[in-house]
């Protein structure tokens, strides 16, 4: 009957209509965190770009065999992934994760095992369901950096590097380039690759006083490059994430809104149909009287 | 030649201020140091204790500010200042009650037998960050 077809219709336009309230609530709420995720990260640069540039100036000072630095045979990886803990954010995280499990794979392959830290729920279920080895996680970042929390991951990372238990350390995050791209990236944090461009002309053109000594300087400024590296690291995957979620709620949003317009179309025309219907029955109706 | 010069004070999470001084005084590794315009340039570490900056308002009678700092560094070149420090609390923004606590907890800490598994080095930084708000917050009275 043409009457139940538009109660179905009438039903399913509901339905979209507030899943299309939950992604455009989605939206909004993303973009504020987005936001305030851009400004972190905006306002973490000059300290961060400072502490290259100390460190490019002190990387000339020679070897000092700080352990960080410190280029071991790999016997095992560590991978440190970045992603969310919450889904709803298109293939933010499954991009990320791709990059990681590439470089966790080709490590094995090469016959040298590979630990993951997982941060955000989604990295740690994803390695642990599929039988890596998940050595720690955290799930409990609600997408926002802190310098406590990099410090947390800091500490433990660089532990587990000077203790031997790892001898490299690689970094797989979504590097925020806007809020429509994110490019998953991988990177080396440990052993320390000191930026390049040391000791250029304009820098030691500068003749500084080094207190207390370069080497002194140089052991104490690492810890702090490692730490804040992290730092940058969570600032940017939680911007991308944000920027992803928005991007990826605005687009079911709109998708909300066409099908609702699809189906109000339908739903008027059977709506004639079985008006049309009605009128041609009663006027048969009629003649045949 | 110039008789101020620029600071900027970044944490790891902001740029906190970025102002014309005429004299900084700041916790050096090996002492308190000061710095005024034509400073030599200088790269060196900072401990926990407190800064204190004189802006360029009025000269030598310029406005004092104190603040509380923890480790981090200092470079000094050209008539510019960077402070970098894990952080930084002007010192009317301190909690001196919050701070007396963490003094206290940190010294009961340090007392307690070292079989106790206390990150002594952690307890030591954060008695010297207790000492360093309270001398800060005391300043500005």
């Amino acid at each position: 009957m043409a009457g139940a077809g538009i109660k179905t219709i009438n039903k399913r336009i509901r339905s979209v209509r507030s899943t299309q309230q939950i992604t455009k609530a989605m939206k909004m709420v993303s973009a504020a965190k987005l936001r305030r995720a851009q400004d972190r990260l905006v306002s973490a640069r000059p300290y961060s770009r400072k502490l290259t540039e100390l460190l490019q100036r002190l990387a000339g000072a020679g070897d000092s065999g700080h352990p960080y630095l410190e280029r071991r045979v790999v016997h095992r990886r560590l991978v440190l992934v970045v992603t969310s803990d919450k889904g709803l954010c298109g293939a933010y995280n499954m991009n990320v994760i791709r990059v990681a499990q590439r470089a966790a794979d080709a490590s094995i392959a090469e016959g040298r095992p590979c630990a993951i830290y997982a941060i955000g729920r989604k990295a740690r279920d994803y390695f642990r369901k599929r039988g890596y080895d998940v050595v720690a996680s955290h799930d409990d970042f609600a997408a926002s950096a802190s310098d406590d929390k990099a410090r947390r991951v800091a500490d433990a990372v660089v532990k587990m590097f000077t203790d031997g238990d790892v001898d490299e350390v690689l970094l797989a995050y979504a590097a925020f380039i806007s809020t429509l791209t994110q490019r998953p990236v991988l990177d080396t944090l440990l052993p320390v690759a000191p930026p390049a461009g040391g000791d250029d002309a304009a820098a030691s053109a500068i003749d500084y006083i080094w207190e207390p000594g370069r080497d002194a300087l140089f052991a104490a400024l690492l810890p702090q490059y490692v730490r804040n590296r992290v730092y940058i690291t969570l600032s940017e995957a939680f911007a991308s994430e944000h920027g992803a979620r928005m991007t990826s709620m605005s687009a079911a949003t709109e998708n909300a809104g066409e099908l609702i317009e699809a189906l109000t179309l339908r739903r008027n025309r059977e709506r004639q149909a079985a008006i049309t219907q009605e009128i041609s029955e009663i006027v048969g109706g009629a003649n045949a009287l | 030649m110039a008789n101020s010069f620029k600071v900027t004070i970044t944490t790891a999470e902001q740029q906190l201020l970025e102002t014309d001084s005429v004299s900084l005084t700041l916790p050096g590794i090996a002492g308190y140091l000061g710095i005024w315009a034509n400073h030599a340039p200088l790269v060196t570490a900072l401990v926990p204790g407190v800064m204190t900056l004189r802006h360029n308002d009025s000269g030598a009678a310029g406005t004092v500010s104190h603040f509380a700092v923890s480790r981090g560094f200092v470079e000094v070149a050209d008539n510019r200042v960077s402070v970098m420090v894990d952080s930084c609390e002007p010192s009317d923004q301190i909690d001196v009650t919050r701070a007396e606590a963490a003094l206290e907890r940190a010294k009961k800490l340090l007392q307690e037998p070292a079989s106790a598994k206390v990150d002594v080095a952690r307890a030591e930084a954060a008695l010297e960050r207790a000492k360093a708000r309270l001398v800060a917050a005391r300043k500005n009275k």
